[in-house]
């Protein structure tokens, strides 16, 4: 179950990927005697008021997200680990420093604090992905602090240590890889997802993220409803994609196991 | 007095496992019987199956359970309907058969202060004079209860959960290894604690996995071993050597040789 | 106690201050001249250069606007409503997102506290099938129930079998329904009731498996009110903890439902470029998570003497 999970993900993030280097002709192109068509063989999920092709537009749109997400979990990754690791290894002030820096940054909401940098900075993809990934760093240092510290007096460490194991070995590939490794992966599965529902969300009630005639699930759920039914495939697949793919990320962070207590 | 608690045919299984077979047992009022045996052996089980409090998933108990105190008998179910055995056991818990826990400090709620907690116990038993002639019983000062849990030792621990025991008037007291794990000081004043408890009338099941202790204060001694009662005797025999089974005879030799060594 | 207690406030004031400082840092960092950004920034020039005190060095200007900030004074703001302060364009608004807050805080206690007691960490299938209506996102669970509810509200009308519903408000249209659905959705979407339903399940599985329940039980006693008692003590924490998500989540309700709430604004001023505004919203944010976090500790210090002798 949790393997279908990663790999349908694996699916989805590549898609996302390769899908800036492709033709989206029929993702694009306006063609208005064919707007608003249900299900056929030609456009297996209709197309929509603009007569583009639903499908294509809903594999186009995973570009959106795949790789500004990927950037937000390196960004984080690369601030918050190095710097929780070490100073929770050295401890002292440094540790408490650190700690309470963590402290201070995650009472700013999240939400807020990248609503607050697209005023200050401006809105594109990659501000957004910084933004997003700098946001999630207290989130990522604390769990990381807190597991390593409480890890650092075990008999184990101390043990290695009294072997002459190196400092630097036992932190990066004992500590953190060996230790920390699943938490890790759990953050940046919640992370992508955060980036994923924050990019859906920006583009649908619009003004910041993708904007027309570029699409995003989240853009592409905007349209008139008037007409058509609700249950419409072409108008709920880009809802029915967003939910799955937050479904996934949940089974496969699942499959990481150890849910963390309190 | 004619209380009495008999538990015949006690078989606790977990899935396809047995960990009990077939257990009798037998407490009068007044006395104490010493369950005895390795960890492991399914003492706790066995005492906590006559408090319908076996938590193993999927666990099934078996055996019949006939506690007789006064003119009245009670008989809660030990097998069948989930909410039937519930209710059954309801009624009998704390009133009727007590529990002492091993670990006395964890018993008592670290958010109350020991005085609220014995009384509170008192009034659900019935009894509105406060907690301070059932600390007083169990031989803690009144001071103890404007303390919180916390801030007790390991034996004065214990006698709170001991004077809470009193003020709920159980008939019937389960004493899972009340004084493991604590001074060798403190044991011997606690363990005379419960003979004057037996003295007075309620019937103690006292499970320890110390042979010697069980010299001059238990009345009996039953040896449990895998899960089977393979010996019932009392201190005295045992302290002869005169076993029949070779689980009580390891036993015997055990704890001969820890005290040989002690003394050398 | 006492002392406890003021170990924590002074500990959270200065966090908050360490909070306010990063944001102020993040707004001076910003390439170029700040002023440049605003769409209408050739005209406010003069008035922002003293007001912002852009001629003296980063640290002074920190200084001065989190002193401002402490004695309540946000600025004005620039283009959402040129000239008024921030503190009043902010009032009513603010105390609108914290009536939200509130209740969908305690909506969400009280039923993640509720699926707790029902899962028990047994019912796996119910668990599987929160956590999957859960992950859905906040805005897609409204968009989802808006437009359902319109379209069936709709078809209904059409066919006279009801009059126009009093809760069914044409789009601009403030009404209680939406803001029950705000309420609802925050306490919900975005893996809300998950998370939470989760933490609480686990704290209960504990408090129920320690020792001073289990003796309760062998003694007969009724255990609801001492388990209670227990789960404030988690529940508290889990609260403050998700103060700040929640917050994060009251901006997308307010904008998709149309809430005139401080979420709304900060949305409104994003887009404006309008960082007093911005600023303002944050710190008011941060503050309320810090707040929570404050009034969780002192909860707990209140409840538990162990907590108390530590310090």
């Amino acid at each position: 179950m949790s393997r279908v999970a990663w790999v349908l993900l694996a699916v989805v993030v590549c898609i996302g990927l390769v899908a800036p280097f492709g033709d989206w002709e029929r993702a694009m192109t306006v063609i208005p005697t064919e707007a608003g068509l249900g299900p056929s063989p030609g456009h297996p999920l209709g197309t929509d008021h603009l007569g583009r092709d639903v499908l294509a537009r809903l594999q186009l749109a995973t570009s959106a997200f795949a790789g500004p997400g990927l950037l937000a979990c390196a960004v984080a990754l690369v601030l918050a680990v190095p710097t929780a690791a070490v100073s929770a290894y050295r401890g002292g002030v440094l540790g408490s420093a650190t700690r309470f820096a963590f402290t201070s940054l995650a009472a700013i909401p999240r939400f807020v604090l990248v609503l607050l940098v697209l005023s200050i900075y401006g809105d594109s993809p990659t501000t957004l992905a910084l933004a997003v990934g700098a946001s999630y760093v207290p989130l990522l240092g604390e769990a990381v602090y807190e597991r390593i510290e409480r890890l650092r007096g075990e008999e184990y460490v101390l043990a290695s240590q009294a072997h002459g194991l190196a400092g630097g070995r036992i932190l990066w590939v004992h500590l953190v890889w060996f230790a920390c490794g699943r938490l890790i992966g759990r953050h940046l599965l919640a992370l992508f997802g955060f980036y994923l529902v924050l990019e859906t969300t920006l583009s649908y009630i619009g003004g910041f993220g993708v904007q027309e005639p570029h699409p995003s699930w989240g853009n592409m759920l905007v349209f008139e409803w008037g007409r058509r039914s609700l249950v419409d495939p072409g108008l709920l697949a880009p809802g029915i994609a967003l939910w799955a793919t937050l479904a996934l990320t949940d089974w496969a962070s699942e499959s990481l196991g150890e849910v963390e207590h309190g | 007095m004619g209380d009495v608690l008999t538990l015949s045919g006690l078989e606790v299984r977990a899935g396809a496992e047995v960990l009990v077979h077939s257990v009798d047992l037998l407490l009068a009022a007044g006395e104490i019987c010493a369950l005895v045996g390795a960890s492991g052996s399914g003492k706790s089980l066995t005492a906590r199956a006559m408090l319908g409090l076996v938590e193993i998933d999927p666990g099934v108990t078996r055996g019949t359970l006939e506690i007789t105190v006064g003119d009245r008998s009670y008989q809660p179910p030990m097998s069948g309907d989930f909410r039937a055995r519930k209710r059954a056991f309801e009624g009998i818990r704390g009133a009727v058969v007590g529990y002492l826990p091993q670990d006395a400090g964890r018993a008592l709620d670290p958010l109350r202060t020991v005085g609220r907690q014995v009384g509170h116990t008192a009034r659900l038993a019935g009894r509105d004079d406060g907690p301070l002639p059932w600390l007083d019983k169990a031989g803690l000062q009144p001071s103890v209860a404007g303390r919180y849990p916390h801030e007790l030792s390991g034996g004065m621990a214990q006698r709170v959960v001991i004077a809470q025991a009193l003020a709920r008037g159980s008939r019937f007291l389960l004493a899972d290894e009340p004084t493991t794990g604590l001074d060798p000081a403190v044991r011997r004043p606690l363990l005379r604690e419960l003979r004057h408890l037996a003295d007075e009338g309620v019937g103690i099941l006292w499970i320890t996995h110390d042979l010697r202790a069980t010299r001059g204060l238990a009345d009996r001694v039953l040896v449990m071993s895998e899960g089977r009662v393979v010996e019932s005797t009392t201190p005295d025999v045992l302290d002869s050597g005169e076993v029949s089974s070779p689980a009580a005879r390891k036993l015997v030799d055990a704890t001969r040789r820890i005290a040989g060594g002690r003394v050398r | 106690m006492l002392r406890t207690l003021l170990g924590r406030a002074v500990l959270t004031v200065s966090s908050l201050v360490a909070a306010a400082t990063a944001v102020q840092l993040l707004l001076w960092a910003a390439p170029g001249d700040p002023i440049d950004l605003l769409p209408n920034g050739a005209e406010l020039r003069p008035q922002l250069e003293a007001e912002w005190g852009l001629d003296q060095p980063v640290w002074m200007r920190v200084v001065t606007n989190l002193g401002r900030a402490a004695t309540g004074e946000l600025g004005t703001s620039l283009s959402y409503r040129p000239g008024t302060p921030v503190t009043e364009v902010l009032a009513q608004p603010a105390l609108n997102s914290f009536a939200l807050l509130i209740a969908s805080l305690v909506l969400a206690l009280a039923w993640s506290a509720g699926l707790a007691a029902f899962t028990r960490g047994r019912r796996q299938h119910t668990s599987r099938l929160v956590r999957t209506l859960s992950v859905a996102p906040v805005f897609l669970l409204a968009h989802l129930c808006i437009h359902g509810l319109n379209e069936v509200t709709w078809s209904l009308m059409e066919a006279g079998t009801i009059a126009r519903p009093a809760w069914f408000a044409l789009p601009g249209e403030a009404s209680a329904m939406r803001t029950a659905l705000a309420v609802v959705l925050l306490a919900v979407g975005s893996g809300a009731l998950a998370d939470m339903h989760r933490e609480a399940e686990q704290a209960l599985i504990s408090i129920r498996r320690s020792g001073f329940v289990d003796a309760a039980r062998a003694r007969g006693e009724p255990t609801f009110l001492l388990v209670a008692r227990h789960l404030t003590l988690p529940l508290a924490s889990l609260a403050a903890a998700r103060t700040g998500f929640l917050l994060g989540g009251l901006v997308v309700v307010e904008k998709v439902l149309l809430i005139n709430g401080a979420g709304a604004i900060l949305w409104q001023a994003a887009l404006l470029r309008d960082v007093p505004v911005a600023l303002g919203i944050t710190l008011m944010a941060a503050t309320t998570v810090c707040a929570a976090r404050l009034a969780a500790d002192a909860l707990r210090v209140g409840i538990d003497p162990r907590l108390r002798s530590q310090a």
